[in-house]
């Protein structure tokens, strides 16, 4: 068991460490001096000098990574070298918003899907089960941008029910909040939910075939008791596999709804920096949000095999 | 690809052939739609009843459908169903390649960590899961930030964003058929490896990828919409259905048909090539890709 986990985290420090060196090396691509390149003649010759300085030019790429990787580890993220504003402080006022946003979808998304998942497994075939999987069909079909746009227009523009008027944090009052937040996390939820009820239909329709099942309903246990209590655990290994990937995946879709929606965070700034071409920046967040999803992946695969003991030992 | 499904169906049971025969229809409407999107878009600058998309004042600026402006007209008055069309244009000349290019050499790399397994599909394998675990928009765009925003960097970038999926997919097909008694048998005869990957095993996991390649065309598509909606697209004046409806964001209120027709037509694309792509891989009875 130690021994299973000591490789898979060794595994996990590799993968991060290569991840990061290849988007370090990326930049060396470009043709040209990275720092002269990144600016594109935006900045003064004092910036530019800065810059070599702090990236230790002169030096071996792999040298380079090495202190740059250094420095990251220690906290000192670098900052922008045209508006002098430090990393770290865009972060922080960036990542909280982020992460609610990531966080309400995910539990809209499982809210919707663990119940409508069992029921319709559960009713394989009926009218109610083809019109939920049809739904999903349809909802996996919808990029993002065009579901967000038909929101705002019904529940902003039409209805006024909701606010677009940008963030405001918890501290402004929950109400305040959740009229800003409710419609970015439903467009996010909106694309998760079909994956997950899916996953989970099949695995339920799996499961019910089950011996145990049968003696649950035969000792006159209600259909609900043995939806949750019984067939839920064993139907959801295969969700929380793919709850890594789809973090990641929810994170394409959190750049779009952020800038959909105004929200300033974690995304609006990765677009917002790419247009300002602060390319030394834009890696270190890539790098950065590289490094926790291969982290969060690798971590959801360790929880499943405390869960499921017969993967350990494959 | 269409005898594959000609062939499935007419094997059916009949008591499952009401169901087929709704498939079939939607399947139709589906393959239907498909022509016809692809036709207006490679047919555009041919066709006389499609305006051109940059002329301003086509009709009056912001108007819903009517008979001269179908899906009305844009801010400067331009035609939306002249600039739907070219904005298909393009975002098809984007996901055609990618997901040709993808399909080869994903579906090369994961037939040969499939076929030959050890080694080749531990490395191919570690760097597919990686590649899987990073989302997919901010590589894309990192890429394209690099690159520069143009075509053939566009182009690139999705196109490594579907090489990690479908190489996965071919990688459990290969595997599969790999295990098959012809295999066996092939080998036994004494046939080398060139032989039994290209004769024996690769011809079975073609079917699959065929299917693989519509669905990959609407993840390219949305791939391709998110980044031109959120601008590290092909810049403009390029017309992609992503910069449309990131222009039709703020006329909202005025003028909701310029996001809502677009967003319609890109939602019913989708939806065709998934159906398509789902009910192909449905009859083939390929599960480890179904979406």
């Amino acid at each position: 068991m130690l021994r299973f986990f000591g490789t898979r985290l060794a595994q996990l420090a590799l993968v991060v460490l290569a991840v990061t060196l290849l988007f370090y090396w990326m930049l060396n691509l470009l043709p040209g001096n990275p720092c002269v390149a990144a600016f594109g003649g935006a900045a003064t010759e004092e910036q530019i000098a800065e810059c070599e300085q702090d990236r230790n030019l002169d030096e071996p790429v792999i040298v380079q990574w090495a202190k740059w990787g250094g420095d990251v580890l220690t906290g000192d993220f670098g900052k922008s070298y045209l508006t002098g504003r430090s990393f770290g402080e865009a972060l922080n006022t960036a990542l909280p918003r982020t992460l609610l946003l990531l966080a309400y979808s995910q539990v809209l998304a499982l809210g919707a899907a663990i119940p409508l998942g069992l029921w319709t497994g559960y009713k394989q075939n009926t009218v109610i089960d083809k019109i939920a999987s049809g739904g999903a069909f349809a909802l996996l079909s919808v990029p993002v941008f065009v579901l967000g746009l038909v929101l705002i227009l019904v529940f902003a523009v039409r209805l006024d029910w909701f606010d677009l008027s940008g963030y405001q944090p918890i501290s402004e009052g929950l109400g305040a909040h959740f009229r800003v937040m409710f419609l970015p996390s439903i467009t996010l939820a909106a694309g998760l939910l079909p994956v997950y009820l899916r996953l989970l239909r099949t695995d339920v329709i799996g499961t019910l075939q089950e011996d145990f099942v049968g003696t649950a309903r035969a000792k006159g246990l209600p259909v609900r008791h043995v939806l949750i209590r019984h067939v839920l655990r064993p139907s959801s290994f295969t969700l929380l596999t793919i709850f890594g990937i789809q973090a990641a995946q929810a994170v394409n879709g959190a750049i779009v709804v952020e800038f959909l929606f105004d929200l300033d965070g974690v995304g609006s700034l990765l677009v917002s920096w790419v247009a300002a071409r602060e390319f030394l920046l834009v890696q270190t967040l890539v790098a950065l949000i590289a490094a926790v999803f291969v982290t969060v992946t690798t971590l959801v695969d360790l929880l499943y095999s405390v869960l499921d003991p017969r993967i350990r030992r494959k | 690809m269409t005898d594959v499904a000609t062939t499935a169906v007419t094997g059916s049971q009949p008591e499952i052939a009401p169901r087929q025969r709704r498939h079939n229809v939607a399947l139709w409407l589906s393959l239907g739609w498909l022509v016809l999107v692809i036709a207006s878009a490679v047919l555009a600058p041919w066709l006389g009843f499609i305006d051109d998309p940059h002329k301003p004042l086509s009709g009056p600026p912001e108007e819903g459908p009517s008979w001269s402006n179908w899906f009305g007209t844009d801010q400067l008055g331009r035609d939306m169903f002249a600039r739907s069309v070219w904005g298909g244009r393009l975002s098809l000349s984007i996901a055609g390649p990618a997901v040709g290019i993808g399909i080869v050499v994903g579906g090369v790399l994961g037939v040969v960590a499939g076929y030959f397994g050890r080694w080749i599909d531990l490395g191919v394998s570690s760097v597919v899961n990686v590649a899987l675990a990073l989302p997919a928009l901010v590589f894309a765009l990192f890429i394209v930030t690099m690159l520069g925003q143009s075509y053939i960097n566009v182009t690139i970038a999705v196109t490594i964003l579907t090489i990690p999926a479908i190489a996965r997919i071919a990688r459990a097909q290969a595997l599969r058929f790999a295990a098959r008694e012809f295999v066996t048998v092939a080998d036994m005869m004494g046939a080398r490896w060139p032989r039994l990957l290209f004769r024996e095993v690769m011809p079975n996991v073609v079917p699959a990828l065929a299917s693989i390649a519509f669905l990959a065309m609407g993840i390219v598509i949305i791939a391709e919409g998110s980044l031109s909606f959120i601008g590290v697209s092909v810049g403009s004046p390029s017309i992609t259905w992503g910069n449309i409806l990131s222009s039709g964001k703020g006329r909202l209120e005025d003028a909701p048909h310029i996001a809502l027709i677009t967003g319609g037509v890109m939602f019913v694309t989708l939806m065709a090539l998934n159906f398509v792509g789902d009910e192909m891989l449905r009859r083939l009875d390929v599960r480890e890709a179904r979406i």
